[in-house]
């Protein structure tokens, strides 16, 4: 495992996004809500840049049998069947045990992100 | 003598349609005072009255749609529970028969709420009096009006008491089945721990759903291979409105719709699920899991591929060991024989299909004897 500086975390955070290649594989950087993460951009479905998706919340129920948004900024949508993944574990929502993406550990070390590969 | 109680169950015919033998006639001594008013005013005048009960009227199988060596001296096919007895049940070994109107199943075509829960209710009674009493072997469905859900659930109840009832039928309207005005009506069946059944005999009548999509066919031939849209549509409306999340025990049949069409409805469910997932997140699990759980169909009529080998991919595909059961339609014309139709399967397929399945999902009700 190597760790790679990606940038300045200031100028990170405003991007909001960023894809890098890291030791031959393209990786996603995203900020949302104060948390980062990274994740592999080649949906487990059929290879699409997935990290050229939109990143959202989502719908789900809730106890009661209501409808709510949740995980704003959290949820990664494939361009291409639009599959939802959850940024934080790399799990599809519709799948999570069977479709899942790689993600790697962001760390955040004098002002600067890394990403673990 | 009626066997049923003693023998073990080895064979269940889960789709047998009794007959009027005077058509809507017969459900005049038991039509509420309110309804028959009305119907016997208009037959009383010296024009008659073309008033029927709603088929639809415009594809004519040139072989008639019922059996002619059911007509045993001379009787409207399917009419006599004494004959059905011996010519279905005695004659093929079955050991449960679970009865449905074949006369009621366009009821779903006749506007009039009132009109249409009090032919329903009058069908029950004539069922239950005619039918049930005269063989142990026997089992019935309620028939519902869903113009009422309200009304249509209190039938439920009322008759989910005779615990020789083990199912519901819902006739097909003009809207799918899936949609929240029906909820009465699964929560009446929920709670009475019975299924909701669809047949064939609705589709197409005046407002009711328009049969096949695309356009009017010519034949008979046509419009009977396409029989199946109509249950496709509404088998993906109740799989995909939250009527399993609210109603999580409830279980639905599909009788006489066949199930070659099934596989592809799922294939693009599942997918299409996996990528609007946040359109309906109260399909928690793939649609094709949800089917499997929760939905049954009937063999009849069974599909007949060139080779073994197809027949025996589709049956795993659609998981036939556990979703089919045997039918036989009696006494219309495509009429599967027990001895025949399945034939081509492995023995324990086989027999979970004429058997062990429909016990399994209608419970104690098909299983225990009904005295």
């Amino acid at each position: 495992m190597s760790r790679h500086v990606i940038g300045l975390e200031r100028e990170l955070r405003e991007q909001g996004r960023r894809i890098v290649r890291l030791e031959g594989r393209s990786i996603g950087l995203f900020y949302a809500h104060g948390n980062w993460f990274a994740v592999r951009n080649k949906c487990p479905h059929q290879g699409a840049e997935l990290c050229r998706g939109t990143v959202s919340g989502t719908l789900m129920m809730t106890s009661q049998h209501e409808l709510a948004y949740v995980m704003d900024g959290r949820i990664l949508r494939c361009p291409w069947h639009g599959f939802e993944f959850d940024l934080a574990t790399g799990q599809s929502l519709a799948a999570p045990d069977r479709l899942r993406v790689r993600t790697y550990p962001v760390t955040v070390e004098d002002g600067r992100i890394v990403i673990t590969v | 003598m009626p066997e049923g109680s003693r023998t073990p169950i080895s064979l269940v015919d889960c789709d047998v349609h009794p007959a009027f033998r005077e058509g809507l006639r017969d459900l005049l001594p038991y039509l509420a005072k309110t309804a028959r008013q009305r119907i016997d005013f208009a037959q009383s005048s010296p024009a008659g009255s073309n008033f029927a009960l709603p088929a639809n009227p415009l594809y004519l199988n040139a072989g008639g749609i019922l059996r002619r060596d059911a007509s045993i001296g001379g009787i409207v096919p399917g009419s006599d529970p004494g004959v059905m007895a011996d010519q279905l049940l005695t004659a093929f070994g079955v050991s449960r028969a679970i009865l449905l109107a074949s006369d009621i199943l366009g009821l779903g075509a006749l506007p009039d709420p009132h009109l249409s829960g009090a032919i329903a209710r009058a069908c029950n009674d004539w069922l239950a009096e005619q039918w049930l009493q005269a063989d142990e072997r026997y089992r019935g469905t309620i028939v519902i009006a869903p113009q009422d859900p309200d009304r249509a659930a209190d039938e439920i109840v009322r008759l989910a008491a005779d615990r020789r009832f083990v199912q519901i039928y819902f006739p097909l309207t003009n809207a799918l089945m899936g949609e929240p005005r029906y909820y009465p009506i699964y929560e009446a069946a929920e709670e009475c721990g019975l299924p909701i059944a669809l047949h064939p005999g609705a589709e197409s009548i005046y407002f009711t759903g328009a049969m096949p999509a695309g356009g009017t066919p010519t034949y008979y031939l046509e419009w009977h291979t396409l029989l199946g849209q109509a249950f496709a549509a509404n088998l993906v409306s109740f799989l995909v409105q939250p009527v399993l999340n609210r109603f999580p025990a409830l279980k639905l049949v599909v009788i006489e719709a066949g199930c070659g069409w099934v596989p592809d409805v799922l294939w693009r469910l599942d997918r299409n699920w996996m990528s609007v997932r946040d359109e309906v997140p109260w399909v928690t699990d793939r649609p094709s899991s949800l089917l499997f759980g929760h939905v049954r169909f009937t063999t009849q009529p069974f599909i007949e591929p060139e080779t073994q080998e197809h027949l025996q991919a589709f049956c795993s595909i659609i998981h036939g060991d556990r979703t089919l059961m045997f039918s036989s339609d009696y006494p219309h014309w495509d009429f599967d024989s027990p001895n025949r139709a399945l034939s081509r399967l492995p023995s324990d397929v086989q027999q979970r299909i004429r058997a062990t399945n429909a016990l399994e999902f209608y419970g104690d009700r098909l299983s225990h004897s009904a005295t």
